[in-house]
């Protein structure tokens, strides 16, 4: 607004030719010399640009990234990021036959194998589990066998070694990584197998952001959660684009009880929460991608349909819009050639936001638990799970939300560096 | 310093910092405005007469700065003051007027809260009730009714809204007032009551003004003496007499035969041709020698410095300082 | 007396009141303006109803079914249907629902006690209220503040660390935030609460007339159950307040930018009047004229950011209520939940739009 016409041009005279250099060069080039001219600005769209098609490719090809399916069970619950599982093993005398806890297995009414664990230790919920499992399985075979141990708590672990060397325990269910160090001191003693018989793996990884409630690699669930989220912003974006934009256009050029009516609806949806109507859209239609897209794209629609029609109404207004008019110009021409190229950047950044924001709600959704399916792997899902169990596992929750950030973050940041470059003053309406 | 010159501005120069680098919005300009005169001074669009009537006060926009000058204000330098003392000076010993009243008024505050505001800023033990007898004491000698001091800017006409920023000006009774294009939104006939009422304000208040604008006419009809800009230098200043009578630079005098007179005969107007230069990358030499009909050789190569040629008469040109130009030339040539 | 009527009363006799006086004290002008807004704003309450309306009605999935399960017969689901008045023609379902919109009687729900809905959204709503009006206060102030704090300092680090700010906030889930400072607050330093609204032993003490316990507890004197809700309201408010005062901050921070370079504050600094003076001041009163606009906008915002902050920290609140029905197939309840949503957001719209014509004269006159 600056009236004050003697104000120096921050555009000097040499700046046009410098401008018009630009235009004979090719669009690399013109990407690279812009660089300069918009300074901060172009870097955030590059940066962003840049890691937006890198999502994008980790969401095509999740293997690529990802050493597990979301679904695989690769390992005991609740492990730790990098936390190496640990494995029980049976510690038993040397000179014993021992090779799996199956081999405890007495008749009925035969005295009770007595098995040492230490006390605290999470072997003892192993040998549990694996007692339980191997006792059913007897109780099926109906030889009369049976595997009830009894249980020895030890204060530690040289005491429950000892237990065994003495004879007074059978055998002693420790963690496989414990026995390496102290196998010098029990020379009757060996490390006699996995609790089921099967061969005892010795990876030493753990896995690089711990495993979920059920025993699945987060990171992979992470990776593959990419798809669904970018999958569900993208679609719901277009959707919204499809709509909105031509009823915008339609409304602004066309005008009268047609706009009236329109305006009054999209306002009324423009001012109602979004994540309430996506929730209610999204309850009745019931859980599936499809309908979170479109729960999640009804919310969009105001917004394009808004700026669209706002432009299309000044573009008309403009003179030059009349001057075509005045040579015969059809109305379709006139929305084609002079409307619609003014209205393309600002619903290339509208599109930048709403990417972002159909992100955050489609993982909001799911997390309240209406969204997908819970088979599939998503962020939101996995934080609702993560929540439960933030006492004890709390990377269960950081990853995710993490993920969630950066990619909205990327979408955001490409919005706000395009709003800058091209519309400097731009206002949020 | 002579008692009789109230601001003495000596090689100021203000820089603004583009994209493309630094501009020198003034370049090396001096001037002297006399105690009780009206200074008009002229220049085409650019030519930084506004930047210069800013720079007086030391307003400048962000990427403006002075790297250079002096400003003797009534016997002190004003860029020795500290920059948070300057809004003692502003308003209370210079003030200003702006081009577009619409836009220089806040728009959310009333006629009177503008006027108390200023009073009670720079004597902060002025009551609600003094500052707002004042500001009806001033407003009325403006020819505004003192009732319409409680409305919004947007409620009054353009010519009452620039009556009302002379008011703000005069509300401290400053000695120097800048009026940067004063008329120019105004209508032709409105602009003719605020020159007068610009004259009788001048006469009563002992004021002197510095008036910027574009329009020679505003200038002929008001002003004591002259000065013309050109592309951030200044190029001539005399009484305005002698300016309009026998102007002496090349650019003044095309200035002057580009205003249309009824009584001339020509079918086609002046124009003087070219374009001004950027300020970016200027001209080598004398600025306005790619468009001067007298140009000589040193014109291209060496500026001319602003001389004294007459009583009070000074100006840029190599017309008249032939002597001085051929000994530099051969000095230059030396060495 | 029932909390919601003594809640009503102490929203709606001030409100009345003030309307009262701008009207009387008003302009013509403004008297048709204000008109005006409340007339606009009953048509939108009502569309808003009636999309939700249909969107109940006409998309597949019987309510009645999905509530009752495998249990259901078909003679069963009938006979509830016709009880409910949902076999009934679609004219007289809908005048109907907008009868009940009317007098605020939506029923029983369908599930789960069968309370009258109107009952539980009574108790439900002042828990909302009570977290999202400070949440809006801290918004407001982390985001008027900073945005001018940082166009004050324009380009320099504290205007890159506020935008930064402002964008990173804006992008990070608010369940997810909530989570974190759960985490963080709660588990591991063990400082603060991580549910609730109040210690549930503490709870039982406390006398509650308006359901809002901040209050209760003040005028019983309570203040051990003050205590218990000042810290419960810790970390939900935090939560939903910072994801607030992100575009705040941006949309702040861009009109005090914008306002500054304006020709009346360069006219005021040539008059001497000081640079904080003018910052905070001129720029700041006259940039916050449209942030009062976006106030208005911010309410859709809020309260979907409410439905995620109660669920996050199990705050009782018509958010939670929602997801709790919805969860439940309790489509009746469902429906009532999300048309008093729409009123609030109509109704906050209108409060906001007459104290914008309050501050800004131009509309005045």
């Amino acid at each position: 607004m600056d009236t004050n016409i003697e104000k120096i041009p921050t555009t000097p005279p040499d700046e046009i030719t410098w401008e018009d250099d630009l235009k004979k060069v090719g669009l690399l080039r013109r990407l690279l010399r812009a660089r300069k001219w918009y300074g901060a600005d172009w870097w955030f769209v590059a940066i962003s640009s840049l890691a937006v098609l890198f999502f994008i490719l980790v969401a095509i090809f999740p293997s690529w990234f990802a050493p597990y399916t979301p679904d695989t069970l690769v390992g005991p619950r609740f492990l730790a990021p990098n936390e190496i599982p640990a494995v029980s093993v049976l510690i038993a005398p040397s000179d014993s036959t021992i090779s799996s806890l199956k081999d405890l297995a007495v008749d009925e009414n035969a005295d009770r194998p007595k098995v040492a664990v230490v006390m605290g230790a999470s072997t003892s919920g192993d040998l549990n589990d694996t007692a339980k499992q191997i006792d059913a399985d007897l109780i099926s075979e109906g030889n009369g066998l049976r595997l009830r141990p009894v249980i020895e708590r030890y204060d530690s672990l040289d005491s429950a070694l000892q237990a065994v060397a003495d004879g007074t325990d059978a055998v002693a269910v420790i963690e496989s990584t414990e026995f390496a160090g102290v196998s010098q001191n029990y020379t009757s003693l060996r490390e006699a197998g996995s609790l089921t018989g099967e061969v005892v793996s010795t990876s030493t990884k753990g896995f690089v952001m711990g495993t979920n409630d059920i025993g699945q690699d987060i990171y992979s669930r992470l990776i593959y959660g990419t798809r669904i989220a970018l999958i569900i912003g993208f679609s719901s974006s277009l959707l919204s684009l499809f709509l909105g934009v031509p009823l915008g256009l339609l409304a602004g050029f066309i005008g009268g009880a047609l706009d009236r009516l329109l305006s009054l609806v999209m306002d009324s949806l423009y001012a109602f929460p979004g994540l309430i109507l996506a929730i209610a859209i999204a309850a009745v239609l019931g859980p599936s991608i499809l309908n979170i897209i479109i729960a999640i794209s009804v919310l969009y629609i105001p917004t394009y349909y808004r700026i669209v029609r706002g432009q299309t109404l000044t573009v008309k207004e403009e003179v030059y819009v009349e001057a075509a008019r005045s040579i015969g110009a059809r109305r379709s021409e006139i929305l084609g050639r002079y409307i619609f190229p003014n209205v393309i950047p600002s619903v290339a950044i509208i599109f930048s936001v709403n990417v972002a924001d159909a992100i955050l709600t489609g993982a909001g959704l799911s997390f309240l638990g209406l969204g997908l399916p819970p088979t599939i792997a998503d962020w939101g899902i996995d934080l609702a799970r993560g929540q439960r169990f933030i006492q004890t596992a709390p990377w269960m929750i950081t990853f995710p939300g993490l993920a969630i950030l950066l990619v909205v973050l990327a979408f955001t940041l490409m919005g706000e560096g395009l709003t800058e470059i091209f519309n400097p003053k731009l206002r949020d309406r | 310093m002579t008692d009789d010159i109230l601001y003495s501005i000596r090689n100021l120069t203000v820089d603004y910092k583009t994209r493309a680098g630094i501009v020198h919005a003034v370049d090396n300009v001096s001037l002297d405005i006399r105690r009780g005169e009206i200074l008009g001074l002229v220049g085409e669009s650019g030519c930084g007469k506004s930047t210069f009537g800013k720079a007086l006060l030391r307003l400048h926009d962000g990427p403006a700065s002075i790297p250079a000058g002096e400003l003797w204000f009534d016997g002190r330098d004003l860029m020795k003051v500290p920059m948070k003392d300057m809004p003692e000076v502003r308003g209370a010993e210079i003030g200003m007027v702006f081009q577009d009243p619409m836009t220089s008024l806040n728009p959310v505050q009333s006629i009177l809260e503008h006027l108390t505001e200023t009073i009670q800023a720079h004597e902060p033990g002025t009551s609600d009730a003094a500052a707002t007898a004042r500001a009806e004491e001033l407003i009325e000698r403006l020819g505004i009714r003192h009732e319409r001091l409680n409305e919004y800017p947007h409620q009054m006409s353009g010519g009452m809204r620039q009556r009302v920023m002379i008011s703000l000006a005069l509300a401290l009774r400053a000695k120097l007032v800048i009026a940067d294009e004063p008329t120019t939104s105004l209508d032709v006939i409105v602009e003719a009551k605020f020159l007068d009422l610009l004259k009788e304000l001048q006469e009563e208040f002992g004021l002197t003004i510095l008036l910027i604008t574009h329009n020679i006419g505003v200038v002929a009809e008001v002003c004591d003496r002259v000065a013309v800009m050109y592309a951030a230098k200044m190029a001539e200043v005399g009484t305005a007499e002698e300016v309009f009578a026998a102007p002496k630079h090349p650019y003044t005098q095309g200035l002057l035969n580009s205003v249309p007179n009824i009584d001339m005969d020509e079918i086609e107007l002046y124009k003087m041709g070219g374009e001004p230069p950027s300020l970016l990358h200027p001209p080598k030499g004398c600025r306005f020698h790619p468009r001067c009909p007298q140009a000589m050789e040193i014109c291209g190569q060496q500026e001319p410095s602003f001389e004294e040629i007459a009583n009070g008469h000074r100006t840029a040109c190599w017309l008249y300082q032939a002597h001085e130009a051929a000994a530099r030339a051969k000095e230059a040539a030396n060495g | 007396m029932p909390p919601i009527t003594l809640l009503a009363i102490i929203i709606g006799v001030p409100s009345i009141l003030l309307l009262a006086y701008v009207f009387i004290r008003g302009t013509t002008g403004l008297r048709r303006y204000i008109l005006t807004r409340i007339v606009l704003t009953v048509p939108m309450v009502f569309i808003l109803g009636s999309l939700v309306f249909f969107i109940m009605r006409v998309l597949p999935g019987d309510p009645v079914s999905s509530a009752l399960g495998p249990k259901g017969t078909p003679e069963m689901i009938q006979q509830i249907r016709t009880q409910l008045g949902l076999n009934d023609p679609m004219i007289v379902q809908y005048g109907r629902f907008l009868g009940q919109m009317v007098t605020l009687k939506f029923g029983n729900s369908l599930v789960g006690g069968h309370r009258p809905i109107i009952d539980e959204m009574s108790e439900r709503f002042p828990a909302t209220l009570e977290l999202i009006i400070p949440a809006s206060i801290l918004a407001l102030v982390v985001g008027i503040y900073g945005g001018t704090l940082a166009a004050s300092r324009r380009k320099k680090a504290t205007d890159y660390a506020f935008r930064i700010y402002a964008v990173v906030i804006y992008s990070v889930p608010i369940f997810w935030l909530g989570l974190i400072l759960q985490l963080f607050f709660g588990v591991k330093l063990g400082w603060l609460p991580i549910s609730g609204r109040i210690d549930p032993i503490i709870g039982t003490t406390l006398q509650t007339h308006t359901n809002l316990y901040f209050i209760d507890s003040l005028i019983t004197g309570n203040w051990s159950a003050l205590g218990s809700v000042v810290l419960h309201l810790i970390l939900p408010t935090i939560t939903l307040g910072l994801i607030q005062s992100g575009l705040f901050v941006r949309i702040t921070r861009a009109n005090v930018i914008e306002t500054l370079q304006a020709d009346y504050i360069a006219a005021a600094r040539a008059r001497g009047i000081r640079e904080k003076v003018l910052i905070y001041g001129h720029a700041l009163k006259n940039a916050m004229i449209p942030v009062i606009t976006l106030i208005g906008l911010q309410v859709a915002i809020l309260l979907a950011g409410a439905v995620l902050t109660e669920t996050v920290f199990s705050w009782p609140g018509m958010g939670s209520y929602l997801v709790e029905r919805i969860s439940a197939r309790d489509y009746t309840a469902v429906q009532s939940v999300i048309t008093v949503f729409a009123m609030l957001v109509a109704l906050i719209s209108l409060a906001v739009d007459v104290i914008y014509s309050l501050v800004d004269p131009r509309v005045r006159y």
